[in-house]
């Protein structure tokens, strides 16, 4: 036996718990039966075509990409003014301040959402997808501040004092300079919390009221049996949406660190 | 404070503080137009904070900084008349060389093409001819320091600020920098201020050196002076080597000093060769390690003579150092000799004459 043979067996072991049940979604997607069940029953499409015909899923699915976008703009915007506040700036209780911005990224989300609907019943504002985008920011701006940090991190203090000794006002120095230099983070913090977003559940399924999104209705049609294989069909075309997109998010991530000639210190992927 | 047309900066008592942390104590100086300017002394001295106050990145907790006759106090950084060299080199990672030096040109009303060959020249300048339109992160230390250099001379400043901006070249590089720099400054006109840690670099480059330590300017002065007269034991220690010996003033007449100095015996010294404080231990004689010359067979010393014992020698190809005790003291004394051919490096133990002269020492007490 090969050294370290017993760390491989459980390496594969381990991979394959991770990845198998999503390497099942297109194989069920793509069968010809309405059980989820082996043996496969032949070649077909017609879930995919199902998608097309389900005014609900279309509905949940705009709201979704609303909630998503709207999310992963605010969720950047604020995480680059933390980011840029924590790297360059000095001020009382900034080690304390940072950690309870950052703390929604471990805290129970459910805790959140439960105390956050408490709130929002007892202020009176009606439930809608814009209380879902309100949580939503919550819990992704930890996740755009910990990627603009690194991008804001790496950036040399002297390039901006060089812009503004070259005649360069604050501004134009934030736009020319730190803007260009920090822009691989950010569009990797959009394309992250926007992906958290789109299949963020327990915020939703709180805070959505009489709205659905994506995930909710992913859920609710699994009490009907006819309706599974669509799901694995939808499944499949969300895992490909989502793993493009960290793809390029990690590209963007990567790609900052080596033009500001920063050292990597890991990401996400 | 009296300004002429040939001052450039004039600091009177600037105070800086960082919080309790008293970074600056009463800078009082003046740098002359068109000349090169060190400011010299240990990490934490306070003379990048002083560099800085002049470009404007810090402000000060109290006294007046000008330039060229204005004061500075609610002048920002971005429309003083100066520009600096980072120790960093700051060069724009995600902009081409060009674009990086034409940089502060952006609101500069001539033309595309006049900018253009502003550009060309400056680049022209530092050596940097046909490397335009490369990528600034490719680009080697010594070139990003070039680079930073036209860029910030493109905008025909003032003042040229300088902070460390040799300290991360090797030392061939460092050394033919040095000799560019100083032709450059020659070449433009333009005052230089040099931040540096190394003693050595400043004394090539600058016409006057202020030495700094914990916030003030211990010395200010040319090379040479202060490389032969500094005015206390700690200049003295910092600037290159200088040796010491305790000594006991015993009479003072018209400026001319009677010493008895361990090694060297009775000595009379001109006012000019009392330059300054000793500090604790008492008045000392002191004199660099070149000023002392051994005697071989044949040789007569031209002023005064010693016997001595060779302890240690360190041979560096041209020179030699050695460290001799002198007889009637208890230390031994660095000394320096150009190696001439034919003539032998002496062993340890060896006794031997050396010469030396009472002008070239120097009384702290």
């Amino acid at each position: 036996m090969m050294r370290g043979g017993g760390f491989r067996i459980y390496a594969f072991f381990y991979l394959a718990f991770l990845y198998a049940p999503i390497i099942l979604l297109p194989i069920f997607a793509f069968n010809d039966a309405t059980v989820i069940a082996f043996p496969l029953n032949g070649f077909t499409t017609k879930w995919f075509d199902k998608l097309w015909t389900e005014p609900a899923l279309h509905a949940a699915l705009l709201n979704s990409l609303i909630i998503a976008l709207c999310t992963s703009v605010l969720a950047t915007a604020l995480g680059v003014f933390a980011a840029r506040a924590s790297t360059r700036y000095i001020f009382p209780a900034k080690a304390g301040i940072m950690g309870m911005i950052m703390l929604p990224l471990v805290l129970p989300e459910i805790i959140l959402a439960v105390a956050l609907l408490v709130v929002l019943l007892g202020l009176g504002v009606p439930l809608s997808i814009l209380t879902v985008i309100a949580g939503h920011v919550l819990v992704c701006t930890p996740f755009a501040i910990a990627i603009l940090s690194a991008s804001f991190q790496s950036l040399d203090k002297s390039l901006e004092e060089a812009a503004y000794d070259l005649g360069e006002t604050p501004l134009s120095t934030f736009r020319l300079i730190i803007l260009p230099l920090v822009m691989p983070g950010i569009i990797s913090s959009l394309l992250i919390t926007f992906t958290i977003s789109l299949d963020e559940f327990i915020m939703a399924f709180f805070l959505a009221g009489t709205e659905t999104t994506l995930p909710v209705y992913i859920f609710s049609q699994f009490r009907f049996p006819q309706a599974v294989p669509v799901i694995m069909a939808l499944g499949t075309i969300l895992v490909l949406l989502s793993i493009t997109l960290l793809t390029i998010a990690e590209y963007y991530r990567r790609r900052g660190i080596a033009r500001t000639g920063g050292k990597d210190t890991g990401g996400f992927l | 404070m009296t300004s002429d047309a040939s001052t450039m900066i004039e600091f009177q008592d600037v105070h800086k503080y960082y919080g309790d942390y008293h970074a600056l104590r009463g800078i009082t100086a003046t740098i002359r137009a068109g000349e090169f300017f060190s400011l010299l002394g240990p990490s934490g001295c306070g003379k990048t904070t002083l560099l800085r106050t002049i470009a404007g990145f810090e402000g000060i907790s109290s006294g007046v900084v000008m330039i060229d006759g204005k004061s500075m106090a609610s002048v920002p950084a971005n429309q003083r008349p100066t520009n600096m060299v980072f120790q960093s080199y700051a060069i724009f990672p995600h902009l081409s060389v060009e674009e990086n030096v034409g940089f502060g040109l952006r609101k500069d009303p001539r033309s595309v093409a006049e900018k253009s060959r502003a550009v060309t020249d400056a680049l022209e300048m530092v050596g940097l001819h046909g490397f335009g339109t490369r990528a600034a992160h490719a680009l080697s230390g010594g070139q990003r320091q070039r680079v930073a250099l036209a860029r910030a001379l493109i905008l025909k400043p003032k003042v040229l600020l300088l902070d460390e901006p040799l300290s991360a070249l090797d030392k061939k590089m460092r050394e033919q920098m040095q000799m560019e720099l100083i032709k450059l400054q020659r070449q433009v006109g333009i005052t230089f201020i040099l931040v540096t840690h190394d003693q050595e670099e400043a004394l090539v480059m600058s016409d006057r050196i202020a030495v700094m330590f914990e916030g003030e300017i211990a010395q200010l002065a040319d090379p040479e002076t202060l490389y032969r007269r500094p005015n206390s034991r700690k200049v003295a220690d910092f600037i290159g080597t200088m040796n010491f010996l305790p000594a006991v003033v015993l009479s003072e007449q018209g400026g001319r000093v009677e010493v008895e100095a361990q090694g060297f015996g009775h000595v009379t010294l001109d006012a000019g060769q009392i330059t300054g404080a000793a500090g604790a231990g008492g008045s000392v004689v002191g004199f660099r390690p070149e000023t002392l010359t051994i005697l071989f067979e044949g040789q007569t010393a031209t002023d005064r003579e010693s016997m001595a014992v060779v302890e240690e020698v360190v041979y560096y190809g041209d020179m030699t150092y050695y460290d001799i005790r002198l007889d009637g003291t208890d230390k031994p004394m660095r000394l320096s000799m150009r190696n001439v051919f034919g003539r032998p490096v002496l062993d340890i133990g060896t006794r031997t004459r050396v010469a030396w002269s009472p002008g070239a020492l120097v009384l702290f007490r």
